[in-house]
């Protein structure tokens, strides 16, 4: 049996081709995959973390980037607790579509979603984004900011406990009771499993 | 005794003379035999050095056995060399190129570097050489006629040539042409078959029972088709060229497939509308979350049923035909190459190829528009629901709950037909947003409306009704109307959990035996996405538990505490007369339950079980923490205590009885309240209090026990202060 005490969705968005895949990858596995392919509709992932004695299991869904798979990956965005949204430091155009991005995160994913920025590839030489632009935006829209690489596992690691750290707060936060005993035991063992209408009130 | 010695060493001599003798004699023979001995080791010595030269004799000849052997082999492969050569030209001559093929198969199967070493080692073997130049050229001539002769057959549709040529391809050494030219072949008769059913689909009529689904027909045709191929030629392909080459066939046959898909989905999209359907559907939906009414045309979902039916279908036959290739290829390598890394490359192979072709695109288009209708269908349709909302007479909930939960088993249900896993999540993630969001909002916003509670208790209300309506004066007016309406949705929410829970349970049977090899990630995916739907559950008490505290504030409240509150008109500091006197007319706790029983009754009849309960629940509650609240601006005597207590079990009788769960814990402070205003004297108290069998387990803290205590009037303040507690 899993004992964790905390269950958390986390959704990877952005461009075909920025390296969400790599990314959880790596925090999962622990490697870099040669030859990644793209992701077709959605992969899910598992990993438990401790987070100050506690055990946190996140619950990662890296969505395809390319356009045709929208539908799918849309759905993923509703029971999201954090989103990941990443750009290519290495592509204009990535960066360029994050305003998209952030609309179909305003129109599908809950308004009190962690949200986090994220400029991927920093191990290569040809940066297109400096990292005060990706700052601005992300401050500017109201999320965290955090510059990766995949490749060579910089901020990898720290972007998801980070995260779990975040979400296991805004829990604890709001740890009182939803409903009168008789339902709260329902959920006592894990709080929230894909209950969307917790992220509804969190804060 | 010396002579005796003596005399007896004399007799000895004699003997010891003869034996001295005997042993001289012996001396030659001895050296005889030390003679014999040293000849028999030196005899052994040469025996050994001669089985040790024999030994090595026979591995030289061994060596020399297998260099005759090898020189036969060449002598039989030169004579062969020369046989062939002089046999080849004849048979292409005659057109014999079976025979031809052989030859020149049995020339390549000749080592070349050691004909080649032969010759140079037999200067005089001039001839091979030549033999070997003859057969070279012969080859190519052979490979050139043999293709050019299958060409000539594919166009004359000569299918006896065409199998003919196609068996001799690999005998010569053209497995790659060979595979590509015949499956090119094939690939035209494909194309010719697949036109013919597309030109057929197109010319189906309207009215014709399988033109909804003529593309997914089509579609079907196409596939089988290839099916078909791969399974009569595959054989085939594995006598003449061996196993594992069933990849490069399906690799060209894919390339065919893919074009046709690609023509069937592009006159699909053309013939249904896809384009302008996806635009006006996102554009409705970008106009309604921007929440301002749009003036744009919508689309009646139902004419989108019998679209969305053909969709999963064809994306089913899509899936089928993609699972059919794997594992057809699968097999065939499996079985064909046993180094595994070369096995590996090539299922590398396999899944690019897939992966790449028009028909994974097809496919991923395909689910991509099914998805977006489906979930469109499923929106409006239940807002359709809600619209059409009726509710019957004698039914707890209305409508709505019956058919929304009906559209999603049917969206479900459909999506599980298309054979997509991802597409089964996002449908059920649409559902769990449909059902948590807008439908919940429903039924908040009208329980929001309140309960509007009149002038008149609801029985009255009730009887009024009932002769108005059967004397046919009355409309049931706005009050009724809206209490029906917020009975109905709180009846609704609460069947809304059994559905939820029977939901979940059935779809994933469904699945299960839709899918019964979902690999492990799959089915964690699945199960996420299901307990999402299932906390739906969550979501609905919570607007349950919403609507009964608007019961509570406008029904309960305003009506249970005046009733309560008449207990404080009651003298407690009772004489026995007085007692009897009370207990002979209507007592307070007769006239509350008679109350309670009136504010219930109807309710009962409307309100789920499960409602109903939490209502009682609710009711309770209200009662008595009231109660309590009164009782501490009352003061007893010791009849007074005896009554009340009375009267506090035979509420708590009443109200227990009321409802499935029992409510006697919620009663525990009220009744041990009761008891310690019933005792005889404040030290009776210690027959309950303390750590002994007949204690109770209380629930007012000590200082709250001497504030009840001192409701007495009979009890001194200082006993009372003095306990131990
Ligand atoms: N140099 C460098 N390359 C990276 C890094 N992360 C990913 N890549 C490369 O970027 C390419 C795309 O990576 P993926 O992880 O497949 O990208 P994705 O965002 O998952 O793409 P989709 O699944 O199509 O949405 C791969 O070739 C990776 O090798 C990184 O940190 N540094
Ligand atoms: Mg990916």
């Amino acid at each position: 049996m899993d004992d964790y005490k905390f269950l958390f969705k986390v959704v990877l968005v952005g461009n075909a081709g920025v390296g969400k895949t790599c990314l959880v990858r790596r925090f999962t596995q622990g490697l870099f995959p040669p030859g990644q392919g793209a992701t077709i509709g959605v992969d899910f992932m598992i990993k438990t973390v401790e987070v100050e004695g506690e055990k946190v299991k996140l619950q990662i869904w890296d969505t395809a980037g390319q356009e045709r798979f929208r539908s799918i990956t849309q759905s993923y965005y509703r029971s999201a607790h954090a989103l990941i949204l990443v750009y290519d430091i290495s592509c204009q155009p990535t960066f360029d579509c994050l305003p998209d991005w952030l609309r179909e995160i305003e129109e599908y994913a809950s308004s009190k979603v962690l949200r986090i920025l994220v400029g991927n590839k920093i191990d290569r030489d040809d940066r297109e984004i400096p990292t005060h632009v990706g700052e601005d935006f992300a401050a500017r829209h109201n999320m965290y900011f955090l510059e990766t690489s995949a490749k060579e596992a910089d901020n990898v690691e720290k972007l998801f406990m980070q995260i779990a750290e975040d979400l296991m707060e805004q829990a604890r936060s709001k740890d009182l009771p939803r409903y009168d005993t008789s339902t709260a035991n329902i959920d006592s063992r894990t709080s929230t499993i894909g209950d969307s209408s917790c992220c509804g009130k969190l804060i | 005794m010396e002579e005796k010695e003596m005399s007896k060493f004399v007799t000895q001599q004699a003997y010891i003379d003869g034996k001295i003798r005997a042993l001289s004699k012996m001396i030659p023979q001895l050296k005889i035999i030390h003679k014999d001995a040293e000849s028999l080791v030196t005899t052994i010595n040469h025996i050994s050095e001669s089985s040790e030269k024999i030994s090595g004799k026979i591995r030289e000849l061994d060596t020399a056995r297998e260099k005759v052997e090898e020189c036969q082999k060449r002598v039989s492969d030169l004579i062969d060399l020369e046989l062939c050569s002089q046999g080849v030209q004849k048979a292409i001559y005659d057109e014999d190129y079976e025979q031809g093929a052989a030859l020149v198969h049995r020339f390549l199967s000749i080592d070349q570097s050691v004909v080649k070493q032969t010759a140079s080692d037999f200067e005089k073997v001039a001839g091979v050489l030549k033999s070997v130049r003859t057969l070279q050229d012969a080859a190519s001539q052979l490979r050139e006629i043999v293709k050019h002769k299958f060409g000539d057959a594919v166009k004359t549709q000569d299918l006896h040539s065409i199998e003919r040529f196609f068996k001799i391809f690999p005998l010569i050494g053209m497995h790659e042409e060979g595979i590509t030219d015949f499956c090119q072949y094939l690939c035209t008769k494909l194309e010719d078959a697949a036109q013919k059913n597309l030109q057929t689909a197109l010319n189906t009529p309207a009215g014709d029972k399988r033109y909804p689904v003529i593309y997914a027909d089509t579609l079907t045709l196409l596939y089988e088709g290839v099916a078909r191929m791969v399974n009569v030629h595959q054989p085939l392909i594995e006598t003449y060229y061996g196993p594992g080459k069933l990849i490069a066939a399906v690799n060209i046959l894919q390339k065919e497939c893919d074009n046709q898909t690609r023509r069937i989905m592009s006159e699909f999209c053309k013939t249904r509308n896809i384009n302008k359907k996806m635009t006006q559907i996102n554009e409705i939906s970008r106009m309604s979350s921007s929440s301002s009414f749009s003036k744009l045309e919508k689309i009646d979902p139902k004419d989108l049923d019998v679209l969305i039916g053909e969709m999963t279908l064809m994306h089913s036959k899509i899936e089928l035909y993609i699972k059919f290739v794997k594992s057809k290829i699968t097999t065939d390598l499996d079985v064909g190459i046993s180094d595994l890394d070369e096995r590996s490359k090539n299922i590398d192979k396999l899944e690019q190829l897939i992966k790449n072709s028009q028909v994974s695109q097809s496919k991923h288009e395909l689910l991509g528009y099914y998805l977006r209708m489906e979930q469109y269908y499923m929106e409006e349709s239940i807002t359709k629901a809600v619209n059409l909302d009726t509710a019957e007479q004698g039914q707890h909930t209305s409508s709505m709950v019956d058919d929304t939960f009906f559209i999603i088993r049917k969206c479900i249900r459909r999506s599980i037909s298309s054979g997509s896993l991802d597409g089964i999540c996002a449908i059920i993630n649409n559902a769990c947003r449909v059902l948590e969001s807008d439908f919940c909002n429903i039924l908040r916003s009208k329980l929001k409306q309140g309960y509007p509670s009149g002038y008149l208790d609801l029985t009255q209300a009730y009887n009024v009704l009932q002769s108005s309506i059967q004397q046919g004066r009355l409309q049931p007016g706005d009050t009724e109307v809206a209490r029906t309406a917020f009975v109905v949705a709180l009846n609704n929410a609460d069947s809304c959990t059994y559905y939820v829970d029977a939901l979940c349970d059935r779809v994933m049977l469904e699945i299960e035996q839709a899918m019964p090899t979902m690999k492990e990630n799959d089915r964690g995916k699945l199960e996420s996405c299901l307990s999402g739907l299932s906390s739906v559950t969550a979501t609905l008490k919570d607007v349950i538990e919403y609507g009964l505290q608007q019961l509570r504030a406008s029904a309960i409240k305003p009506r249970v505490h005046p009733w309560i509150d008449s207990f404080m008109s009651i003298n407690h500091e009772m004489t026995e007369d007085e007692l009897s006197a009370y207990d002979a007319g209507e007592t307070f706790v007769q006239t509350l339950i008679m109350n309670l029983e009136s504010l219930l009754a109807p309710f009962k009849e409307v309100l789920t079980p499960s409602n109903y309960d939490s209502l009682v629940g609710v009711v309770t509650n209200e009662v008595i923490t009231r109660f309590e609240k009164i009782v501490f601006k009352t003061t007893f005597n010791r009849l007074g205590g005896l009554v009340l207590d009375k009267e506090v079990r035979s509420l708590a009788g009443y109200l227990t009885t009321s409802t499935s769960w029992s409510l006697r814990d919620k009663f525990a402070r009220l009744t041990q309240i009761a008891t310690v205003l019933n005792l005889e004297k404040v030290s009776e108290i210690s027959d309950y209090w303390g750590d002994h069998d007949g204690a109770l387990m209380w629930r007012l803290t000590p200082s709250e026990l001497r504030n009840v205590m001192a409701l007495r009037i009979d009890f001194k303040i200082e006993d009372i202060r003095r306990l131990k507690l």
